[in-house]
């Protein structure tokens, strides 16, 4: 983990130094205050500048906490961040009155939320391996039952009138749901084709 | 939008100080101008602009609530 030491005529000057150099913030830093400043005789001799060592949080669970906080802070949204893990995966779920803008049409600005974070909390924890993930108002739960419903009401379409369909371009969390959602659904079979970002699931007659 | 522009940028590079995010504004849009350490721009782009298109959801999203367009320019 990195950490950064610095100096500074308070300590105050010194740790927010420390801070810039990181790219943290202070509810996401331990601080260690190696020396206290010492004004010297008369602020003329001997002085001695405040050195304090700053790391970022311990816990990927609190930093990233801390990091979607910030971020809800510069875009002016008034949210509330919940942070779970388990073995696979870290989560951090957003709540809140004007969060909408945070998912984006069909999810866009959630994923791509997501994608920075995931880059960002990685290189303050290189170690960790779970996969980082981010939702909102729980949109990803409510979007995988709805692209389940979808994937069945299709199929049953496409079973009985034996004539393949395409759905609209899905991202591969999406379409992975989708060939789950079918793996065994009788009388289908699904495959994919096109290319990202346009790349579709289709459903053919079996 | 500056601020922000500079948190996700400073949490993104190895020189976190060089970072530096000026704001031309007018009425109806805002033009961000990032500038990073040279060693730092693949950072702030990523694999076929990927991290760079990311940085501009983002920024848009915060850019509605205000009813204005936002242009993040990285800048060599």
């Amino acid at each position: 983990m990195n950490e950064c030491e610095a100096t500074g005529k308070t300590v105050d000057e010194a740790v927010e130094k420390a801070l810039t150099s990181l790219g943290i913030k202070r509810n996401n830093a331990v601080i260690d205050i190696k020396e206290e400043p010492n004004q010297g005789l008369l602020g003329l001799l001997g002085g001695k500048d405040a050195r304090v060592v700053v790391k970022p949080d311990k816990t990927p669970g609190n930093y990233i906490k801390a990091y979607v906080e910030d971020l809800l802070g510069f875009m002016n949204i008034d949210g509330k961040v919940i942070v779970s893990e388990d073995e696979e995966k870290l989560k951090a779920e957003i709540f809140g009155q004007d969060v909408g803008s945070l998912i984006g049409r069909r999810g866009k600005t959630l994923s791509d939320l997501q994608y920075l974070v995931s880059i960002i909390v990685r290189r303050q924890f290189r170690e960790l391996k779970k996969m980082i993930v981010l939702d909102v108002e729980n949109y990803r739960e409510r979007r995988e039952k709805t692209l389940i419903q979808l994937a069945k009401s299709v199929a049953r379409r496409v079973a009985e009138e034996g004539i393949e369909k395409a759905l609209e371009p899905m991202n591969p969390q999406e379409r992975r749901v989708i060939h789950l959602a079918l793996q065994d659904y009788p009388g289908v079979t699904t495959t994919s084709s096109g290319e990202e970002p346009n790349r579709k699931v289709v459903i053919v007659p079996r | 939008m500056k601020q922000l522009l500079e948190y996700i940028a400073r949490a993104l590079v190895d020189e976190p100080d060089r970072v530096d995010v000026q704001q031309i504004e007018s009425d109806r849009l805002i033009i961000l101008e990032l500038r990073v350490a040279e060693s730092d721009m693949g950072k702030v782009i990523g694999k076929q602009g990927r991290i760079a298109k990311a940085i501009r959801t983002v920024v848009n999203a915060a850019a509605v609530k205000e009813n204005k367009k936002v242009v993040v320019e990285i800048v060599q």
